[in-house]
């Protein structure tokens, strides 16, 4: 249960439906299922059988294939942490949101609205101020945060019984809602209707395997976190294709709460599709608060349900990416796991500042690009390397059958050393072509890209090496 | 406006892949706690 709220995120409701419309509609489906069996599966049942197998964190599971190789478990649980200080001040729009939508507050000027809430400076080179509701908000994420994840395992399953079906009852109830309004169809043919042409073109089949690996949460150190909490004789496999179909059924659903709502929005307005955002914030933002401000009756009722819906999806989320490092630090230095949570949530909230300030939107979308894009790309191809080349992965395809009604076959082995690593592989030399021939962001000077992109992933790289050399409490003691 | 042919096939088709499939791995997680 934790695993799907953790794979289940802000992600599913903004991101899927948006890539689904841009690459061929319904046909999308088609190499999306693809990539979820060939590529998205196989990764988490690694991930669950590393963590089941090594009894520990990311960490412990890459020094027991070799002690140099200590550093990639470190890197694996610090790069969710970087995520988690941008993805909380998301969390600290929603929350502040929620209450907005008591009155509508945004009316029908979302976008002029969004703006002075951000305290927007237009610029990421003029910080501003920090704005107090998103302070507000940061405080009431990063505490829940350390409330949930301080007394540990057994707290994080009292939360996602509630967090994981909640949500999604929200999201049923609003997908229902929006298909009943005038143009939802509309909407709906716009997010379904196949264009199968788009199956010859290679960027439509990258985005699908991109698309499985940002969303199941993988290669982010959560899923070997989590399996290492799991009974011995659970059946992994079975866990991963639950984890798997759980995370792109709500992402599936979501596109039908989005659509029928820009269908909605379409049609009242009279506007096209493109002319509206339909993808990332300003989906959430802007489109969605619009649409629910046009809505004939219960308006607030539904903003206030579409924003708990979005706060409940992301605490899982946003937790689980606290956990692995927490965890990790517990583990090595048996620092009570109430202090390494203080630690890791306090540092956190700190980091998160800079993107509250009036020019965070546009530092939170930099660190964004290279983390998704060359981050978390790179540690998954790490994995595969280690544990299918530096370690006998039959051995971990024997542990994963010991209690997994489905049987892995040689089939798994290719996968995970050959076809995944190569689409990992091309996936990241395309994106780094792309951005050398196509400079996603030609107005910001290269030292900013360096500082708020590319540092941040060479730090954690150092301290990866550096936790790493520093010694454990057990080896302090065997010495 | 109705939906075309074409969508109501790829939706039929999304949901009895994921939503069949969950149905299909929760049904078996369940039948191995009994065990």
């Amino acid at each position: 249960m934790a695993a799907i709220g953790s794979a289940v995120g802000l992600g599913n409701v903004w991101r899927f439906p948006y890539v689904c419309y841009e690459n061929g509609g319904g046909a999308f489906l088609i190499p999306f299922f693809i990539a979820i069996f060939t590529a998205g599966i196989p990764l988490l049942i690694l991930e669950f059988t590393v963590g089941h197998w090594a009894r520990g964190t990311p960490p412990i599971g890459f020094k027991k294939v070799s002690k140099k190789w200590e550093w990639t478990g470190w890197l694996t649980v610090l790069m969710p942490f970087i995520v988690a200080t941008y993805y909380v001040v998301v969390m600290a729009w929603c929350f502040s949101y929620m209450i907005y939508s008591i009155d509508i507050r945004w009316g029908l000027q979302a976008e002029s609205f969004f703006s002075s809430f951000l305290g927007d400076t237009g610029s990421p080179l003029m910080l501003g101020g920090i704005s107090l509701p998103i302070l507000l908000g940061l405080i009431a994420v990063w505490v829940s945060i350390f409330l949930i994840l301080y007394k540990g395992v057994k707290r994080i399953g009292k939360v996602v019984a509630l967090t994981v079906p909640i949500p999604t009852i929200l999201l049923i109830i609003l997908a229902i809602r929006g298909l009943t309004l005038p143009g939802a169809m509309e909407g709906i043919s716009y997010y379904l209707t196949p264009d199968f042409s788009k199956l010859g073109d290679v960027n439509v089949w990258l985005a699908a395997y991109a698309q499985v690996f940002f969303s199941f949460s993988l290669a982010q150190g959560i899923m070997i976190t989590y399996a290492s909490f799991l009974k011995k004789k659970s059946d992994l496999t079975n866990n991963a294709f639950i984890v798997a179909l759980a995370d792109a059924g709500t992402a599936f659903l979501a596109g039908f709460a989005v659509f029928s709502v820009v269908g909605y929005l379409t049609v009242s307005q009279g506007v096209g599709i493109d002319g509206l955002t339909i993808a990332g914030p300003g989906l959430t933002f802007i489109t969605y608060p619009t649409a629910v401000s046009l809505l004939p009756f219960a308006a607030s009722i539904f903003g206030i349900f579409f924003f708990i819906a979005l706060l409940t999806f992301g605490i899982d989320s946003a937790f689980s990416m606290i956990e692995p490092i927490t965890a990790s630090v517990n583990s090595k230095w048996k620092i009570s796991k109430i202090k390494a949570t203080a630690i890791m949530c306090v540092l956190g909230f700190f980091f998160s500042l800079i993107f509250a300030t009036g020019g965070g939107i546009y530092l939170l979308e930099i660190l964004d690009h290279f983390v998704t894009n060359f981050g978390l790309v790179t540690i998954g191809l790490l994995e595969c390397i280690v544990f299918g080349w530096l370690y006998r992965l039959y051995r971990l395809r024997e542990h994963a059958n010991k209690t997994s009604d489905i049987m892995l076959g040689r089939w798994w082995d290719i996968l995970i050393k050959y076809i995944i690593p190569m689409i990992l592989i091309f996936l990241l030399v395309f994106t780094i072509i792309q951005n050398v021939t196509n400079n996603p962001y030609p107005d910001y000077p290269g030292w900013l890209i360096f500082l708020m992109g590319i540092s941040p992933l060479l730090i954690i790289t150092v301290a990866s090496f550096i936790l790493m050399k520093i010694k454990g409490k057990k080896e302090v003691m065997e010495k | 406006m109705s939906l075309p042919l074409s969508a109501i096939l790829m939706l039929i088709f999304g949901a009895v892949v994921l939503y069949g499939g969950l149905a299909y791995f929760v049904y078996r997680a369940f039948k191995g706690m009994k065990k």
